[in-house]
């Protein structure tokens, strides 16, 4: 009987006191900041790293990076709200084993201060800590695209992951906005947010390919976002990222759809256990996730996960660390 | 006025959290009070909208907007508590804490896990929250830490840094952190003293929530498979002077981790919010247990009425089956006598039995909710369906 389901961390105890002595969860945010929160920025960071402990043997990564721009609207705000609620849904029915918890926020590098947000891999609360302290800024441009391949830049070469050093297996990316990426990851803007020396720039498609030998990509825009269910962006993802990309009607549903995608993609379920399960929690979010998530869960079980060769070969198709 | 004791007469895991969210949307509720155990209670609560949030110490109306009481019987942790109160969105304004109840540490919550580890496999199914070892801490050092210690900074140091001494080498956070986020608990948290109680029960109806179950209290369990607790309705009643004893039973019994589970059958019964836990072990399953359920009433000091919930299973479980009597090495037996009280010697007795007994009569009722209510001598007032308190019934003559 029983559990030892919430956090005993003496640090986050003292953090959500301090949260709770009447400040907004926004609080960061809404105190008027316009730049990055010491610990989200990306600046010169080395690694984000998600690390193996005894109490975690077999850790499962999984970023989720939200864009932030005007045209999400008030997206952010409810997906800030949702979002703590994902690694009780993981670790309840285990879809995945000791989930590591990463959440990011992506803006746009040709216009605003703060373009990449990213946070640590926490197995605990901590992380509604980050997601506390993400500077919703809004800004963005208007052109119909924002540094997203800005964000798979830094996923792809300042994350280190032991469930692929050590057991070859990938993590899980979600990114969840209403734009397209730009073609290039400029160095411009990688020495700018990011602080790196790039020689020249790198095609969207070759940052996909090199990310996708750490992560599995999934790209999901919510109905209700600025673009939502636009037929050229979704179509543009999918060029780029096949059938990992989910519509989603339903915001309340952010955190089921990602807990079923990660579970598919584990063959920990299938989506019709999954979808059970949903009812089972009493969720309402099924049909919503049943919908979104039909392409890539109906009628093949589960998506298989490719465990990489590590026998240091190099990964055709990658583009090469410079 | 009449107030509600809602206690568990199994394993624990029967819906004591859904009955009391239940209870408390269907009419208007002062305050839950908890009065046993801690931090380690895991009620599930799922609102008609699909919010989901495991109870530990917040009580189980907190959706309904109905304060908690914490009693002095309740072991408080403040650093489980900031978690929980985080993912509610921190409603401490509905937290009342009486200043006598002990307060877990980082180093009892150590002691109880290192103790549990060295168990090996023969654990107790402890949730490693360290609540026992607060009250077995409590009972050889006067000064033991309490909620009413965090608004005394000095004093907190002092007893604090007594446990700290006690338990040695554990690992946990420097004290200084530990003085620290106990004294933010107790800059938020309404810290009262016992006539605080009084008024509560005075102002309206109140829910005493129980944590844990009968088959696991201290005294009468299955000794040693048992919780430092008193899961019965002594505590209540040392509370409040008049109250309705409201037990809950789940159609099939259940029961985590370690001990004699005379019933235990491989059925078909899949749970959404149990696991196997790092401390507790296994979720088992198995039919109904007329005889221990009988036995918890007996030793509960009788219920005036049941909830029963799970009633959505038999339907979904062909082979689950009531079970009322045992077979004893070739005898059948459908009572379990109760010894004298506090004899953790024949406690230890009975284990050993339940550890020989099989199943002996079962059978499948065509009414299961009215055939538990038979075999336990009570009337069912509460029928469940389902986690939500929509997924309810109350049938005439709950009150």
């Amino acid at each position: 009987m029983g559990s030892g389901h919430w956090s005993t961390n003496v640090y986050s105890a003292a953090a959500n006191y301090r949260a709770a002595t009447g400040k907004s969860a926004f609080a960061y945010s809404d105190s008027g900041a316009r730049k990055a929160h010491a610990a989200l920025d990306p600046m010169n960071v080395g690694k984000r790293e998600s690390r193996d402990s005894d109490e975690h043997p077999q850790s499962t990564p999984i970023a989720v990076l939200f864009d932030v721009t005007g045209s999400m609207g008030s997206v952010p705000r409810v997906l800030q709200t949702k979002l703590p609620q994902l690694l009780g849904l993981l670790t309840r029915k285990g879809y995945a084993t000791d989930p590591h918890i990463m959440f990011g926020a992506i803006g746009d590098a040709t216009c605003d201060k703060v373009p990449l947000q990213i946070g640590q891999f926490e197995s605990d609360n901590r992380m509604d800590e980050d997601l506390a302290r993400i500077v919703l800024e809004g800004g963005g441009g208007g052109q119909r695209r924002e540094s997203y391949e800005l964000a798979m830049y830094f996923m792809a070469r300042h994350v280190s992951l032991d469930s692929m050093e050590k057991r070859g297996r990938r993590g899980y990316l979600f990114i969840i906005g209403d734009e397209m990426p730009y073609t290039q990851v400029k160095p411009k803007e990688v020495k700018t947010f990011v602080g790196d020396r790039l020689n020249e720039p790198i095609t969207v498609e070759a940052m996909i390919a090199e990310l996708r030998r750490s992560f599995e990509i999934y790209y999901i825009m919510p109905t209700a976002a600025g673009w939502g269910g636009d037929a050229e962006i979704l179509g543009y993802w999918r060029q780029l990222l096949g059938q990992h990309v989910i519509a989603l009607d339903d915001l309340d549903a952010v955190c089921e759809t990602i807990a079923l995608t990660v579970g598919l993609a584990e063959e920990s379920i299938d989506l019709d256990a999954g979808l059970a399960d949903l009812a089972e929690f009493g969720s309402a979010a099924g049909d919503t996730v049943g919908k979104a998530l039909a392409p890539i869960g109906a009628g093949r079980g589960a998506v298989v996960r490719s465990p990489l060769d590590l026998g240091g070969a190099a990964t055709p198709g990658g583009n090469e660390r410079l | 006025m009449n107030h509600v004791a809602v206690v568990d007469l199994g394993y624990g895991d029967a819906g004591k959290g859904t009955v009391v969210d239940a209870l408390c949307a269907s009419e208007p509720v002062t305050a839950v009070i908890r009065f046993n155990g801690g931090a380690q209670a895991a009620h599930n609560v799922v609102t008609p909208e699909g919010r989901h949030h495991t109870f530990a110490q917040f009580g189980s109306g907190t959706f309904q907007g109905v304060p908690t009481h914490l009693s002095r019987f309740v072991v408080v942790d403040p650093l489980a508590l900031a978690a929980e109160a985080a993912a509610l969105g921190n409603p401490f304004h509905l937290l009342t804490v009486d200043g006598d109840a002990l307060l877990a540490t980082p180093w009892h919550r150590a002691a109880n896990q290192a103790r549990e580890r060295q168990r090996g496999s023969g654990r107790h199914g402890s949730c490693g929250m360290g609540v026992g070892e607060t009250m077995a801490y409590a009972l050889s050092h006067a000064d033991a830490p309490r909620v009413s210690d965090v608004l005394s900074p000095a004093r907190l140091r002092a007893r604090l840094a007594e446990v700290e001494s006690c338990y040695g080498r554990l690992p946990s956070a420097p004290l200084d952190d530990v003085v620290e986020v106990f004294a933010a608990f107790g800059r938020l948290v309404s810290v009262v003293d016992s006539s605080y109680l009084d008024g509560l029960l005075q102002r309206g109806r109140c829910v005493f929530e129980g944590a844990q179950g009968v088959l696991l209290d201290e005294w009468r369990g299955w000794h040693p498979y048992t919780t430092w607790s008193t899961t019965t309705f002594d505590n209540v009643a040392a509370l409040c002077a008049s109250f309705e004893r409201l037990g809950v039973v789940r159609t099939y019994t259940t029961r985590h981790g370690a001990g004699p589970f005379v019933t235990e059958a491989p059925l078909d019964l899949p749970e959404a919010h149990n696991g196997v836990g790092e401390w507790q072990g296994s979720f088992r399953v198995g039919h109904f247990d007329a005889v221990a359920h009988r036995y918890a009433v007996e030793v509960a000091g009788g219920v005036d009425a049941l909830a029963v919930t799970h009633l959505d299973s038999p339907a979904r479980c062909p082979q689950l089956r009531i079970c009322t009597s045992y077979d004893l090495d070739g005898a059948r037996w459908d009572r379990i006598v109760p010894g004298p009280f506090q004899d953790l010697g024949h406690q230890a007795g009975l284990t050993a039995l339940l550890n020989r007994a099989r199943p002996g009569d079962l059978e499948r009722p065509g009414d299961w909710a009215a055939r538990i209510g038979d075999l336990l001598d009570a009337p069912v007032v509460l029928e469940s369906h389902g986690p939500r308190h929509t997924d309810k019934r109350f049938l005439a003559g709950v009150r």
